[in-house]
């Protein structure tokens, strides 16, 4: 069974290839081995290809959190299930970028919108931020009105369904 | 200096995180009891825990119960408290907090209210300043007639720097770069300042091309001493707030350097200036500079002034507001070395810098004899939109400016900081940009070099690294690879 996971927005995919002596992993292709070798609370120890890592890590639902070589890293665990459905949503979704609030609408559903344009102004952290059409097409419909509280990955508002060919 | 007494026996800190413990630990070396509040989404919080006491103050939101003035009031004549710190930010450039304060028998640390009127007004304060002899850059105000105000501004000339008249720290402010985005940003620039200062009143003014940030720390005693802690630089901004400061400013003429902490020292004791201040200004590349506008408060970066001076602002505040003057004349303060700090955002630098939520699941300081890193975090700390998105400062000091970039650089590779999303490694290439060591800064640096700060692709090297640790921390790669839940227990707690 393949594992996706995505790493500063790449995804990859990782399989078992062996579990002994040392774990045996392909990532993307290629081969790898992996050994525990200790650690306690969020500092561990790990035996990576032969060389000795030492890294601090932490977990929150299905992002790894960790610090390793100097820099700070966020693994995502990608569900399955979760990428399908984004496939089929397609392109013409607006989603909140962050968590927040609606401070006006500026479009209404059947507006014609170019890429660019402003649909939405939120508030965030005290900071406004305007959600814009990134493709041209027409408003199929706005989800929130002014004041509405939202969560990061909300659709706010969804453009009509690209053309195709020659309608 | 020199007093064997408190200057206070017990003061309350309206404020809270970073800049509450910063005063705590002053006034606990000065032996001045403090006395903290909070919202009871904090009564956990670290600045709680360091106060020798802490009241809980409620509002609709965590923000509103610390711009309750009067709650605030009340909370410090029932706990015993001779004066109010504000700490930055809330209450602490309120005139009208001032006031009461002072009327309810209580010490404000912080500024005369009709100082704060003076220089919490953009309008006033540059005319005041202009009279004074420090220059100004072209503008206009107004807001209330939107169409007079925008053709005011446009007569002006492009590009044009839109905010709020009773604002600071950024908001409501914004760059226009020609006539068509004009109305649109003046009323999106209205609304903000309405809902955030609670005054419409916006101004506008020429945008200075490749400005630097440079502005003055400055101590008053409230009759009519003033004196200079030299300059700070504060160019690296984003979402036109600062994020990296340092002290000295670097690239800088002595000649200007002098010129300009004078302007500041002459624009406060004009005022017969009292507390701390900063004395912000916009210097051009061609060395010209102008009046940008005073804080009437301690600075988020006022650490670096510290690391340079030697000198504790937080006790030269409370000495002045207890009545016992400056303990020092400008001879005696000195600079020394070079100071840089970073704030540690929690945030995504790779989407326009939005703020990120989360919890602190790990939290490992880096540390040092020349290293602050002033926080108010504790694991398991959520982190929320309540509040300001800046976690924590990293303080670093060194001889020279060289010196202090790679001892920053190293301590942010030192900090551990698990569980929510941060600039960190965004910092660290700041710091190692070949221009930030070398050419002097503006406050477009993080838009001119948007290209080569952005996360550079990962060889599949290390890559696989990362991944490889990562998948030790979810179950369903345990399952698979160890087939067995016992590893959980024997590699430590790893639960979830």
């Amino acid at each position: 069974m393949k594992l996706k996971l995505r790493l500063n927005g790449t995804p990859h995919e990782m399989d078992i290839a062996a579990l002994k002596p040392d774990l045996e992993l392909r990532i993307d292709g290629r081969g790898h081995a992996l050994r525990e070798t200790g650690g306690t609370g969020a500092l561990r120890h790990a035996r990576i290809d032969g060389e000795d890592i030492t890294y601090h890590q932490a977990r929150s639902g299905n992002r790894a959190f960790l610090h390793l070589g100097g820099r700070t890293w966020i693994v995502e665990f990608v569900d399955p299930r979760d990428a399908a459905r984004e496939k089929v949503q397609g392109s013409g979704d607006i989603r909140a970028p962050m968590p927040g609030v609606v401070v006006s609408v500026e479009k209404q559903p059947g507006d014609p919108v170019t890429a660019g344009d402003t649909i939405l102004t939120i508030e965030s952290m005290k900071l406004q931020t305007n959600l814009t059409a990134e493709r041209d097409g027409v408003l199929a419909e706005i989800l929130k009105s002014e004041g509405d509280v939202f969560e990061k990955g909300a659709i706010v508002a969804r453009l009509q369904e690209e053309e195709d060919g020659d309608a | 200096m020199g007093h064997d007494t408190p200057p206070f026996k017990r003061i309350l800190i309206a404020n809270r995180g970073e800049i509450a413990c910063r005063v705590i630990d002053t006034c606990r070396r000065l032996g001045v009891e403090t006395v903290a509040v909070h919202h009871l989404s904090e009564r956990n919080a670290r600045f709680v825990r360091l106060a020798d006491a802490s009241a809980e103050i409620t509002g609709d939101t965590p923000v509103a119960a610390y711009l309750d003035a009067e709650q605030i009031i009340e909370t410090a004549r029932e706990t015993g408290a001779e004066a109010i710190h504000p700490g930055y930010g809330f209450l602490s450039e309120n005139s009208g907090f001032a006031r009461a304060v002072e009327a309810a028998g209580l010490v404000f640390i912080g500024p005369a209210p009709d100082t704060i009127d003076l220089m919490g007004d953009k309008i006033r304060s540059r005319r005041f300043a202009e009279e004074n002899g420090v220059p100004v850059a072209p503008s206009v105000t107004g807001g209330e007639d939107i169409d007079a105000f925008v053709e005011k501004a446009a007569s002006i000339g492009f590009p044009l720097l839109i905010k709020a008249s009773a604002g600071g720290g950024g908001k409501g402010m914004s760059i226009v770069e020609g006539k068509q985005d004009l109305l649109t940003r003046a009323r999106t620039a209205r609304s903000e300042a309405e809902r955030y200062f609670g005054d419409p009143t916006i101004y506008a003014e020429r945008y200075v091309e490749r400005p630097r940030h440079i502005e003055v720390q400055v101590l008053g005693d409230g009759q009519g001493k003033v004196l200079h802690l030299f300059e700070r630089e504060c160019s690296v901004q984003r979402r036109f707030q600062k994020i990296i400061e340092e002290a000295p400013a670097g690239h800088l003429d002595p000649a200007l350097r002098d010129e300009i902490c004078a302007a500041a020292v002459r624009l406060s004791e004009a005022v017969a200036y009292r507390n701390a201040g900063t004395v912000e200004f916009i210097l051009a590349p061609d060395g010209t500079f102008y009046f940008l506008e005073t804080n009437t408060r301690l600075q988020v970066e006022h650490p670096v002034t510290e690391m340079v001076t030697g000198l504790d602002l937080v006790a030269l505040q409370l000495d002045i507001a207890a009545g016992r003057g400056l303990p020092l004349d400008q001879p005696d303060i000195t600079l020394t070395g070079h100071a840089l700090e970073c704030r540690v955002c929690a945030e995504v630098p790779e989407q326009d810098f939005m703020p990120a939520t989360g919890r602190i699941l790990h939290l490992d300081p880096p540390a040092g004899d020349n290293i602050r890193f002033e926080n108010g975090l504790r694991e398991g700390a959520d982190v929320t939109l309540d509040f300001d998105s800046m976690l924590a400062k990293l303080v670093v000091a060194a001889p020279d400016r060289p010196a202090a970039i790679d001892a920053a650089k190293q301590a942010l590779e030192r900090t551990v900081l698990l569980g929510v999303e941060t600039n960190l490694n965004y910092l660290a290439r700041i710091l190692s940009h070949p221009a930030f060591r070398d050419d002097p800064l503006h406050t477009g640096f993080v838009a001119e070099h948007q290209a080569a700060l952005a996360e550079p692709d990962l060889s599949p090297h290390v890559a696989a690294r990362v991944l490889m640790a990562a998948a030790l921390t979810f179950r369903e790669f345990r399952t698979l690879a160890f087939d067995a839940p016992e590893p959980y227990a024997s590699i430590g707690g790893w639960r979830n």
